[in-house]
């Protein structure tokens, strides 16, 4: 008489033991897959070299301007022909377009509508209205990094 | 499968007689009670233990404890590494219900006196580690070296340096130098990922043994009552299964928060930007902060700042050493006036927690 | 005759003027003019100030009346002689600083000149430290002063650049007060309209007061000056805009307002920007002179300079001289110019470029023309779908920093595609819009990653849940079954 009441009992706690059983490697797929998702080497390897840190001073040449990414602005950063280190914002006062520095005029230069400023950030010709904002370049030993104006 | 598994037990059954842990194991009793549920909180907090180790061994993969990259490599891990966003919201939410589910663990323990003889040191050994955890808390705020971590670390180490005497030297210590700057950083890091966790698996290993070794404490009055109506249940599997279900049913709660309450990141620190208004601790330091302020800047001869550390100093020093000064509980009696303090501590919690957080 | 002239004269002076000034009584003038003969007495009789009855002794001090030399020009009697340095200019506001004396002469002249001296930039003082450079004789002499109105008064207009430029010109005098101003005004001036019909006697065109103003003259950097940057348009259009003042010159004089409402005109008038051209920017200041045809592009350019060389480089250069066309305004105007938009470009009704090119008539440039349209009106398009894709996954709580910052390059190609617009190459416009558009389908895709990045972890989450809920039940199925089975088994 018992045996009858056994079987489903038995059949069902099979049952719920193959739930169980896949439940659980699910589980554990649907954790271990973030995880090793994670620890894949993402497109861009290693977070950027900060926007405020520049590079070593040897690596800068002198009469030569760069774009440095300033969080999200740009920032120019020019060595004069004298070696004099000066950042600004690279966003034209006119338009935004990014500006650059033109060894042949000795000046930072817009492509976008021929704005020129002097390398003390001073606009001298074009349509630009105002002179560029100034960062402060900090020179620590051979290190070089740019940081807001306070 | 089974007799592979079967292979296997057997063979490191041979080995270490893992058989004696587990008929332990099968023997150990949880009794069960009105106040059963409160038993579940040590596992949970154990088990969130656990996901702040996977998730902080993973960050670290990431992390960059300097000034410079601090900030712009936890935005990376949040915009670049798959699910990154998601091990870094796991690891914020975890950490602060994780405080919380210590803190109802301790306040459970408190009321229930399983601190008495002869569980003293796993009740020593516990507060130590909770004491950790709001070290944790501090120094892991600072990590993303955001606005309004920096600005919380400042005044928070500041408050320590109101200490006489001691306060100097472990502002600077902590600050490793004057002034919050990359230095309390790396400092901070240091601490965060090596010197507290090192100390804390000591703790906890501490603790597991000996609560495995005592059993689970039983309140007064399961004691009283007749061996019939001692309702218990096996250790293992039931209770590891009750167990086993809260977590996943925590983990979940973490998956949803993380997704839709991603942990903000905010602006990168500015030292030399100006305070943002309204900067806060975090919510388990927002009491011991709000109450700093109600009290006078001078009491007597005493800055009232340093009367306050002390006063807090002090009621620490004494919650810790309950199981010493209880003797009545130690004693198997009933003591109201112990109650009468955790039910008061507990109301000034939460009283002045609200009071910071609606100021 | 003479003699008759004379009682004539006298009986209206008797009749008209007040008593103490008759010319019987001053004994200054009688003995200045009969005995000693000197030339300022001579002057004094041709003085406006003579007529109307004030006596040397009212400028130099002592008695008129009496005639004894010694006693007259005695210091007891308040005789001061010539005044010096300031004094002089004291002496004349002395009636001019004072309204009731200047009415009872039946003047209506203002009254502050030697107040506006004062604060003048000629209100400095001179280099000998005692007083001020300019005093009221500087530029209205002393003895025979006329009214302005006189043609031979030194500052009538026809007389004034002569009188300004005693000095203005005098390089080694300019000097010694301001070495960097220039000295070639006048030059300047002789080639502008203005100065051409001022030498041909004509008093209506400007003349360095006009502009600069008289007692009131302030440096060009000084913001009250009549000819800083922003006050410019409006003294300008003193005359200009003055349709009946100009009337007999038949030149429009509706520039003011047209300036006004030009890109120009907003960045000087509304936005305070100094670096925006006024009208001389581009008429010069003192050769006023509208540019030539030819030239257009050469002044625009001053400021507009790869606009310009451009388009001197194109093709349309050759074809604008041929036809006479003025270069940049022929598509942009002149005073009214307003900010050039995309819809200049192209063959559409409000496009310029059909005014030449028609499907009939200068067939390339009207493919040209439709061609670079499309291509910016593409571009223009393809960056407002990627902002807006940046935008939409921003709001939801996305990081996108980093396309948001890619999103600059496309907007700058844009920049730079509506200038090498004047290059009216399609080859090196399809360059420029071809960088933008590549930048655009980065920071699209970029920011379609991240909006279904959004969507993944939502979906990525119900599956966990999912999961988790399936495993927590069966576990709890799980738990049961062992209870009840152990319950049976104590049973």
């Amino acid at each position: 008489m018992e045996t009858p009441v056994q079987h489903p009992d038995e059949s069902r706690r099979d049952f719920l033991k193959f739930i169980l059983g896949g439940s659980v490697l699910a589980w554990i797929v649907s954790v271990l897959y973030p995880i090793f998702a994670y620890l894949k080497p993402p497109k861009q390897n290693e977070v950027e070299v900060s926007s405020v840190k520049v590079g070593l001073l040897k690596d800068i040449e002198k009469d030569s301007g760069q774009i440095v990414k300033f969080g999200t602005k740009p920032v120019i950063l020019i060595r004069t022909a004298n070696g004099d280190l000066r950042a600004f914002s690279a966003a034209c006062t006119h338009l935004e377009c990014t500006v650059q520095y033109r060894k042949d005029y000795g000046m930072i230069w817009c492509a976008c509508h021929n704005g020129k400023y002097d390398l003390n950030g001073r606009n001298v010709s074009g349509p630009p209205p105002r002179p560029l904002d100034e960062y402060r370049v900090v020179v620590q030993g051979e290190e070089v990094s740019i940081s807001k104006k306070s | 499968m089974k007799p592979y598994l079967k292979k296997i037990y057997d063979w490191v059954d041979e080995r270490v007689e893992l058989q004696d842990l587990v008929n332990f194991m099968a023997k150990k009793y949880v009794p069960v009670h009105r106040h059963s549920i409160w038993y579940y909180f040590g596992g949970v907090s154990l088990f969130l233990f656990v996901i702040q180790v996977i998730t902080g061994i993973l960050l670290l993969m990431y992390y960059k404890g300097s000034e410079e990259l601090a900030f712009e490599s936890i935005q990376f891990i949040m915009s670049k590494v798959a699910f990154g966003w998601l091990i870094r919201s796991i690891h914020s939410w975890t950490a602060n219900l994780f405080i919380f589910t210590t803190l109802v663990h301790m306040f459970s323990v408190f009321f229930e006196r399983a601190y008495r003889k002869p569980r003293e040191i796993t009740w020593l050994s516990g507060m130590m580690m909770f004491f950790l955890l709001l070290g944790f808390g501090f120094t892991g705020y600072l990590l993303p070296w955001n606005e309004l971590a920096f600005f919380a670390t400042k005044v928070g180490t500041e408050i320590t340096g109101a200490v006489p005497v001691i306060g100097k030297p472990i502002l600077e210590f902590m600050r490793g130098g004057d002034n919050v700057t990359g230095a309390t950083l790396s400092r901070l890091f240091g601490f965060h990922v090596a010197v507290l966790p090192g100390i804390f698996t000591i703790l906890l290993g501490t603790h597991l043994i000996l609560v495995q070794r005592q059993g689970m404490s039983e309140p007064h009055e399961f004691k009283n009552k007749p061996h019939a109506e001692q309702k218990t249940m096996p250790f293992f599997p039931n209770f590891i299964l009750r167990d086993l279900t809260l977590w996943l049913i925590v983990l979940n709660l973490l998956a949803i928060l993380a997704v839709f309450f991603p942990w903000e990141l905010g602006k990168k620190a500015d030292p030399f930007a100006s305070a943002p208004a309204g900067i806060k601790p975090e919510w388990y330091f927002l009491f011991m902060f709000q109450s700093l302020k109600y009290i006078p800047a001078k009491v007597f001869v005493i800055d009232g700042e340093v009367l306050g550390i002390l006063l807090f100093g002090a009621a620490g020093l004494l919650w810790m050493l309950v199981p010493f000064w209880d003797y009545k509980s130690s004693r198997g009696e009933q003591s109201r006036f112990v109650t009468y303090i955790g039910l008061f501590v507990v109301m000034y919690i939460i009283l002045f927690t609200i009071l910071g957080w609606l100021a | 005759m003479k003699r008759k002239l004379f009682y004539l004269g006298l009986f209206c002076t008797v009749i008209f003027l007040p008593a103490q000034s008759l010319l019987a009584d001053d004994q200054c003038i009688s003995c200045h003019t009969n005995t000693v003969g000197d030339k300022q007495s001579e002057l004094f009789k041709h003085d406006i100030h003579f007529k109307k009855g004030i006596s040397c002794a009212d400028c130099h001090g002592g008695n008129s009346k009496l005639e004894d030399m010694d006693a007259a020009m005695n210091p007891k009697e308040g005789f001061i002689g010539v005044p010096k340095g300031d004094n002089i200019s004291k002496t004349c506001a002395h009636c001019h600083a004072d309204p009731e004396k200047m009415k009872k002469y039946g003047s209506s002249l203002p009254t502050n000149q030697w107040e506006s001296l004062q604060s003048s930039v000629h209100g400095k003082l001179s280099t000998t430290g005692k007083e001020h450079i300019t005093q009221c004789v500087t530029c209205h002499d002393s003895h025979g002063i006329v009214s302005v109105k006189n043609s031979a008064s030194p500052v009538f207009p026809l007389n004034v650049v002569k009188t300004c430029t005693k000095c203005h010109a005098n390089a080694s005098f300019m000097q010694t007060y301001n070495p960097a101003m220039p000295v070639d005004q006048l030059d300047k001036y002789r080639t502008s309209v203005h100065g051409v019909r001022n030498r041909n006697g004509d008093p209506k065109p400007a003349q360095c007061a006009s502009c600069h103003g008289s007692h009131d003259i302030r440096g060009i950097k000084d913001v009250k000056s009549s000819v800083y940057a922003t006050n410019i348009p409006t003294t300008c259009s003193k005359c200009h805009s003055n349709a009946e003042y100009m009337k007999q010159y038949k030149i429009p004089t509706d520039q003011y307002e047209k300036f006004a409402r030009s890109e120009h005109g907003k960045a000087l008038l509304q936005k305070h920007d100094v670096g925006a051209p006024a009208c001389n920017d581009c008429h010069g200041n003192h050769g006023a002179t509208p540019p030539g045809v030819e030239s257009v592009s050469k002044v625009c350019g001053t400021c507009h300079a790869l606009n310009a060389d451009l388009f001197s480089s194109s093709p349309h250069k050759k074809a604008f001289d041929e036809r006479k066309l003025p270069e940049c305004e022929t598509c942009h105007s002149n005073h009214e110019i307003v900010a050039a938009t995309d819809k200049l470009l192209g063959v559409g009704s409000e496009a310029v470029c059909s005014r030449c090119h028609q499907t009939n008539q200068n067939v390339k440039g009207y493919a040209v023309a439709k061609t670079m349209r499309s291509l910016i009106d593409s571009l223009e398009f393809m960056e407002q779908n990627a902002e807006m894709l940046v935008n939409e996954s921003e709001q939801r709580g996305m990081e996108i920093s980093e396309a948001k910052f890619k999103l600059r390059d496309v907007r700058q190609a844009r920049l730079q595609s509506r200038t090498m617009v004047h290059s009216f190459n399609e080859q090196k416009f399809h360059d420029v819009v071809g960088k933008g558009m590549t930048a655009a389908s980065i920071v699209q895709g970029e920011a379609q990653a991240s909006i279904d990045e959004y969507y993944f972890r939502r979906k990525g989450l119900g599956v966990a849940t999912l999961i988790i809920t399936i495993f927590t039940i069966s576990l709890y199925l799980y738990i049961r079954r062992l209870e009840r089975k152990q319950n049976k088994k104590v049973i």
